[in-house]
This record gives C-alpha cells, sequence and structure tokens, in this order.
C-alpha cells in the first residue's frame, strides 16, 4: 500500500533523516499513511462501501491541473533578458502568492490536525520525529503543487536563457518553496500563541475565500498581462526593496547573470539564501512550542460576547409576522453565518458577484470609456447570478445530522422552513451585496441608480423563491450531507443565466422609454407578492 | 504478585492560564490494579491522563512510569501503554484495518503479526464485515470498539480508558468489563475514568476521587464504605465533592420548567 513515488523518492534520503536523529521507518509510516488520507481528503458520494477503488483524476490531481494552467501566466516574465531584477520580481511575487495561498487553503488541516496529538504523540515516538514527519508531508505536498504550478515556465525559461539560469532558478524556486512553507507555518505559530484556535479557523476560512474570488481575476488578467510586454521597463533599485522577499530572490539572478555589483542587490541576494535557512532553524525549534499550543484547538473557544441585536430583530419581526416563522429566520441566518464549510462554499460565489461587475468598470476606465449611465447600473445584474447557485446549497451543511429537528418540531405549516430561509439569505447575504454595489454606482452615476437596484432587489425577490422550486423544492434547508453534494444542477443554473440575461435586456429597454420604468416597479412589487404566495402557500 | 509500582505521581500540579487544574496530586499504582479515577466535570481527571501519556509538558511534580521519569525519557515508556481517548479522536479517513495497520506498527509490531491479531479481535467484536470500511461511517459503538481495540493491539501492560463504555451495548459492556477483570488478574494495570458510578462501583480495585485539583478519596470501595456512612459509590461522590442539594436543585428545575404558578 504505501509503496508510492514519494515514500520511494523519501527512501533515498533515509541516511540524511538518521543523521539528524529521526526514527526513519516511522517517520516514512507516519508520512505513508498521511498520504493515503489525503488521497481521501474530499469526500466522495460512495461513503460506505469498501474502498478498493481509487480513481486516478482525484479532486487533487484536478487542482494540479488548474496550478499548472496558472502557471502560463508566469511566462511572459520571464523573458526580459536584461531586466532580471525587476520582471523576476513579479514572477516571484505571483508564484509566492499561489504558493502560500494555497498552503493556508488546503494545508492548514495537516499543520492544525488536533488527532496528531492524540493519536501519534501517545505513540512511543520521539518529538523530532513527529516534526519531521510533519514538515515532511508538507515539503510533498508542495513539491507537487510549485512542480505543477513551474515546470513549463521553468522549461520554456531554461530553453531560452540557458544552462546557469536554469540551475539558479531551480535553486531559487526551492528556497521559495521553503520560505513559503515556513513562513505559513510561524504565522499559525504566532497567531496560536495569541488567540485561540476559533480565531484562527475564522482567519483560514476566509483565506479560503479570499484566494477563490482571487483565482477568478488571475484568469482575468492572463488575457491582459501578455499586453503588458511592450511597456519599458526602467526600474531603479531603492532601499525599501529590501523589504519586498521576491526582490531578494530575483537580484541573485541580476548578480550572477548581469554580473551587477550593486551594494543593494548583493544584501538583498544574502537574504535571499539567509533567511530561508534561518526561519527554518526557527521552525524546528519552535515546533514543540507550537504543538503545545495546537492544545488550545482541542479546547472549547471563549464563550462569545452577545451582541446588541435590536437592529435585526426589527428586521425578522418586519419580515415575518409568524413567531415560528421568526424562530427559523433567526436560526438561518446564523447558520449562513457561522458554519465555515458552508460559507467556503458559498461565499465565494458571493464575492464574485461583487467583484466581477467591480472588475468590468475598472477595466471600462482603464481603456478610456469612463462610465456610461446609460447602461453600466445593468452590471448590477451579475449579483443576482450567485442567487441559483446559493439557493442550491441551501440545503446542504456540515452537521446534516441536526435535521432530525425539523421532524420532531410541532410545525403545522412545514414551508416556513424554506420560506424563512431564503429570506435569511436575502438579508444576510443578498442584500448587503446588492447594498455595496449600488452605493458604489451611487457615486459613479448618481441617484437614479436607486430606482435601478430597486428593481434589480425585487428581480432577486422572485428569483431567489423560483430558483428554490425548480432545485430544492420540498426539502429542507441544512439538511443533507456536503460529502453528498451533487454538482448543481448545471442545465437548470445555466437557465437561469440566460432568464438573469434576458431580464436584464429587458430593463435596459424599458429604461429607453419614457416613464415606463415607474411602472416596472410596481408591477414587480405585485408579481413578487404573487410569487411568494404561489410557491409557500398559506392555509 | 509481586508489588511492584507501574505508576507514580508525586506532587503533580499543572494550571491553565489562572487556573489551578492540578494541585500536588500524589498517587502510586501497583501492578495488576483496577484504578476507577473519578470526580466531578471540570475535576482534572483528563488533564492528569493527558499529563501521563505526555500531551502536556508544562507540569510541575513529577510522573514515573515503570519506574522511569517521564521527562528523562519521554519515548521509550509508551511502547507498553494502551489509550482510549475520551473524545474518539481516530483518523476515520482510514479504513479500520489501515487504522490498526498504522497504530501497531508504531508500536513496533511487523504487519503480518498485526493482521492476524485484528482478524481474530475483529471477529470478537462483531466487526469483521466492517474492516475495510471508512471509520467515518462507523456507528459511536462500532468507533469504541476499533479504539478498544487499538489501544490493545500491541498488548501493552498499562492501560488508560476514558469512558471506554461509551455508546457501546449491553452485550458488549459486559465483555468489555469482564475483559478487563481478565487482563488485570493478567497483570496489566487498568487506570479508568468515567461517570457511570455503578461501574466504577463493580470493577474498580481501588477508587481515587479527585475534586477541584486534589485527591479527597482513595481506597477500595469498601475502605470509602467504611470511612464514610453513605451505602452506594454514587452516594459516597455526592458527599465527598460536597453535593448534597440534588433533591432541592431537581426541585427548583421542575420548577422552572413548568413555569411560576
Amino acid at each position: 500500500m504505501n509503496q508510492s513515488f514519494s515514500l520511494k523518492i523519501l527512501d533515498r534520503f533515509a541516511g540524511l533523516f538518521r543523521l539528524f536523529g529521526v526514527d526513519y521507518s516511522k517517520l516514512r509510516l507516519i508520512v505513508g499513511f498521511k498520504l493515503t488520507m489525503d488521497k481521501r481528503r474530499v469526500p466522495t458520494i460512495i461513503g460506505n462501501q469498501a474502498q478498493k477503488k481509487e480513481p486516478i483524476i482525484t479532486p487533487f490531481v484536478t487542482s494540479l491541473l488548474l496550478y499548472a494552467f496558472l502557471g502560463l501566466l508566469l511566462i511572459p516574465f520571464l523573458f526580459f533578458a536584461e531586466e532580471f531584477y525587476f520582471s523576476l520580481a513579479i514572477a516571484f511575487t505571483i508564484v509566492m502568492f499561489i504558493l502560500m495561498t494555497s498552503m493556508i487553503s488546503d494545508f492548514s488541516s495537516v499543520l492544525l490536525d488536533v488527532r496528531d496529538k492524540v493519536v501519534l504523540a501517545t505513540k512511543p515516538l520521539d518529538k523530532r520525529t513527529i516534526s519531521v514527519a510533519k514538515f515532511v508531508h508538507v515539503v510533498i505536498y508542495m513539491t507537487q503543487l510549485a512542480g505543477a504550478l513551474l515546470l513549463i515556465p521553468f522549461v520554456v525559461a531554461s530553453f531560452f536563457h540557458g544552462l546557469l539560469f536554469s540551475v539558479i532558478l531551480l535553486v531559487t524556486l526551492i528556497l521559495i518553496s521553503l520560505f513559503c512553507i515556513v513562513v505559513t507555518a510561524l504565522f499559525y505559530m504566532v497567531i496560536l500563541k495569541f488567540f485561540d484556535g476559533e480565531k484562527l479557523r475564522n482567519l483560514i476560512n476566509y483565506v479560503q475565500i479570499f484566494l477563490s474570488v482571487t483565482l477568478v481575476f488571475v484568469y482575468q488578467f492572463i488575457g491582459r498581462s501578455i499586453g503588458l510586454i511592450g511597456v519599458s521597463l526602467e526600474f531603479p533599485i531603492e532601499w525599501w526593496q529590501l523589504l519586498l522577499p521576491p526582490f531578494w530572490f530575483s537580484a541573485v539572478f541580476d548578480i550572477l547573470l548581469n554580473k551587477n555589483t550593486n551594494q543593494f542587490l548583493i544584501i538583498a541576494a544574502s537574504l535571499a539564501v539567509i533567511v530561508p535557512i534561518v526561519s527554518l532553524l526557527i521552525y524546528f525549534k519552535a515546533m514543540p512550542a507550537f504543538e503545545q499550543n495546537l492544545a488550545k484547538l482541542l479546547n472549547a473557544s471563549t464563550a462569545k460576547k452577545e451582541k446588541k441585536q435590536w437592529f435585526t430583530r426589527k428586521i425578522a419581526k418586519w419580515i415575518s409576522r409568524d413567531q415560528q416563522e421568526r424562530a427559523v429566520f433567526d436560526f438561518a441566518r446564523v447558520m449562513l453565518s457561522q458554519e465555515r464549510e458552508f460559507k467556503l462554499k458559498v461565499y465565494p460565489a458571493l464575492g464574485i458577484s461583487i467583484a466581477l461587475p467591480l472588475f468590468m468598470i475598472t477595466m471600462m476606465f482603464i481603456d478610456g470609456y469612463g462610465v456610461n449611465p446609460e447602461i453600466d447600473y445593468l452590471y448590477g445584474y451579475f449579483s443576482l447570478l450567485a442567487i441559483p447557485t446559493i439557493v442550491y446549497m441551501l440545503k446542504y451543511s456540515a452537521k446534516a445530522n441536526g435535521a432530525y429537528l425539523y421532524q420532531v418540531l410541532p410545525v403545522q405549516e412545514r414551508s416556513i422552513f424554506y420560506r424563512a430561509t431564503l429570506k435569511a439569505f436575502m438579508m444576510q447575504l443578498f442584500v448587503p451585496v446588492l447594498v455595496i454595489l449600488m452605493l458604489i454606482y451611487l457615486f459613479l452615476i448618481g441617484p437614479i441608480v436607486l430606482l435601478h437596484f430597486s428593481i434589480i432587489l425585487l428581480i432577486g425577490c422572485i428569483l431567489t423563491p423560483i430558483s428554490y422550486r425548480m432545485m430544492n423544492n420540498g426539502r429542507y434547508p441544512f439538511n443533507e450531507s456536503f460529502s453528498l453534494v451533487e454538482s448543481a444542477n448545471t442545465t437548470i443554473i445555466f437557465g437561469m443565466m440566460f432568464v438573469i440575461g434576458g431580464l436584464a435586456f429587458v430593463h435596459y429597454l424599458i429604461s429607453t422609454l419614457p416613464y415606463l420604468i415607474y411602472l416596472y416597479l410596481p408591477l414587480l412589487l405585485v408579481v413578487n407578492h404573487f410569487i411568494w404566495k404561489k410557491i409557500f402557500p398559506t392555509r | 504478585m509481586t508489588e511492584e509500582t507501574i505508576l507514580e505521581l508525586s506532587d503533580l500540579s499543572i494550571r491553565f492560564g489562572n487556573q489551578q487544574v492540578l494541585n500536588q496530586v500524589n498517587l502510586k499504582v501497583k501492578r495488576g490494579e483496577i484504578i476507577g479515577y473519578i470526580g466531578p466535570n471540570g475535576a482534572g481527571k483528563s488533564t492528569t491522563v493527558k499529563i501521563i501519556l505526555g500531551l502536556l509538558a508544562n507540569y510541575h511534580g513529577n510522573v514515573y512510569v515503570f519506574g522511569d521519569n517521564i521527562r528523562d525519557n519521554p519515548v521509550d515508556y509508551k511502547r507498553k501503554i494502551g489509550y482510549v481517548p475520551e473524545n474518539g479522536e481516530i483518523y476515520d479517513d482510514l479504513t479500520a484495518s489501515e487504522y490498526i495497520q498504522f497504530i501497531g506498527q508504531m508500536y513496533g509490531m511487523d504487519q503480518a503479526e498485526i493482521e492476524l491479531k485484528l482478524d481474530a479481535l475483529l471477529a470478537k467484536f462483531e466487526l469483521t464485515k466492517v474492516k475495510q470500511t471508512k471509520i467515518s461511517s462507523f456507528s459511536k459503538g462500532m468507533k469504541q470498539k476499533l479504539l478498544m481495540i487499538a489501544s490493545l493491539i500491541h498488548n501493552p501492560d498499562l492501560l488508560f480508558f476514558d469512558e471506554p463504555l461509551s455508546g457501546l451495548d449491553a452485550n458488549s459492556v459486559m465483555i468489555i468489563k469482564e475483559m478487563m477483570d481478565q487482563l488485570a488478574r493478567a497483570g496489566k494495570t487498568i487506570f479508568y475514568s468515567s461517570h457511570i458510578m455503578d461501574v466504577v462501583e463493580k470493577i474498580s480495585d481501588r477508587i481515587v476521587i479527585l475534586n477541584q485539583g486534589e485527591i479527597i478519596a482513595d481506597g477500595a470501595f469498601t475502605d470509602l464504605q467504611a470511612q464514610n456512612k453513605e451505602g452506594t459509590l454514587e452516594q459516597i461522590f455526592n458527599q465527598l465533592t460536597g453535593f448534597d442539594q440534588h433533591e432541592q436543585t431537581a426541585a427548583e428545575i421542575v420548577g422552572i420548567i413548568q413555569g411560576a404558578d
């Protein structure tokens, strides 16, 4: 079982590990089992069946392909023969950004696995073997990731710049990867030292969300980065660049290849070698203390301060008259804002629906078009695109077992569960997004935006119950486990995209005719009322 | 049987923040004893076990296991220790067989030996069918049985059981209780924490009651009975931990539930 390629390579270094006083056979055992578990980390639908077959295209392999694609982005920056210092700094910034964010998002579970404490620390193993095993596990992961990301750019660059360049690049990339691992780990150590585990988990959650939103923009950027090549790069060397790690690494190239002997460059290049090694030493020194602090993750977090909630209470009262429904509304609101896995699945879609319209507008400005008050508010329709996906996700929860509550409670009208959850979704997620967009457009275009956005809001209110009806009809919210997520019903979601596009077009047509828009608004109000009544009939 | 001391705690203390969780705990455990280690929630039971197992390091005082100070040699003594953790922490992405293979090899056993023992044990615990199944799909009782196997696979001399019976059906409970008895007669030492007093009363040779980080009673059940007027361990426990208001508290709770009439 434990004969994977990574382990075979690891075996070559067995002597080295023993030299450092590590129990190599135990280390191999731990790493082997960790790798087996990694393969299963994303739960498959076949939960109960014998786990004999393991698919070749695991989610991990898919993500490696994605990184390989991202790596293409680096290629343009590798062609400036004379300007290594600046162009490679950009390339390294991108590399470090991707490596560190994915370290945090995908691999926190390795560094923060509390089960390690109970399962491994009670076994006859010395602390050093455990910390080295953890480190090796991370390094294996990082090697695969960095390999996928950098292989193509590396080959291309070696081809253009020759052997010496590629040797330096290889060494630099190893140092960079090491630096990223250690800095992430040290970051955790500091956080855990001063805060409790709950804070750290939240922080990781936000980094994950941030990463998925950023990736969307990286795609957008790939096309545009090619346009940057023509720009001339006059870049003076300044002292503050010493504070930015990517410049340390790119300085190495300027010194060795361009024979540049600038004082700052030499300092920078020595930092590139010294800092990763020193931080690695700190890492191994600090690891035992870190393991101690990890115990914090085992303990329940400190109680939350009770917030004053008169405002949300007022809204809840206004939104649902029925007391039971109000209770479900409050419950759903908390679930939407607290459940980490749910946030991870849903918030990126939400983030994109804010960011995409903003991105469009920014691009317009960059390209010199300016704002077009007649059309640009229509970008607000992008925020509606998140509705079907998120409504679809509402039936999932990481703790789906708790859903027996719905059956147990004495509720006459079962539809209140979903009605209230949809309302909570609108209040908690959709309306805030729309308001933020509206404020920005208000600033850019003017008060007429209020009218347009009211229409968009109403259309959102209408689409929400329709999405529910088409995808989750009659199911309870937070009722199914995430491990059973079927890929969202793509046909319906695509269909909804066309509907939303069509509605945007209708909106535009109506706005070109005088006064009609003032009729459109009340019409939508009536439709909204009718739709909610129809989909959630009250007896 | 020799009067060999297997475990000794001397002046064991630990603080979490400004809370003194253990305060000068002294205890000597002899080979073949079953110690019922009980106390109210938050008394420091799990903390004691965690220190002995090397999960917590910033304690004061000394812990000797098999005669050696665990501070001086923090690794070797673990070879002969088995542990069933309180919250059932387990790598549940692995299958039952993979998990036990992993644990067994960590204790230095070879694969064939583990396989042989595992098959026999799984059969006895009626888990044979789920040998190749992921632990994440196990019921609480199945998981508990697997943890029990994991703690015993390497034939340890000192066992720590933290609520080992939780989730088990009545028949399995009887097996485990009888098994502990026979293990003790075979010279194993068992350190047993639980909140179920009748079980502790029946299986323990010696009962240690911890309250607010201090040992407030230590002896065979008959000794405790002699020292205290009350009859069952539950009553003695209530009396020693200074809790005599259960009737009154219950009455107040019932009052609150029914509303002020």
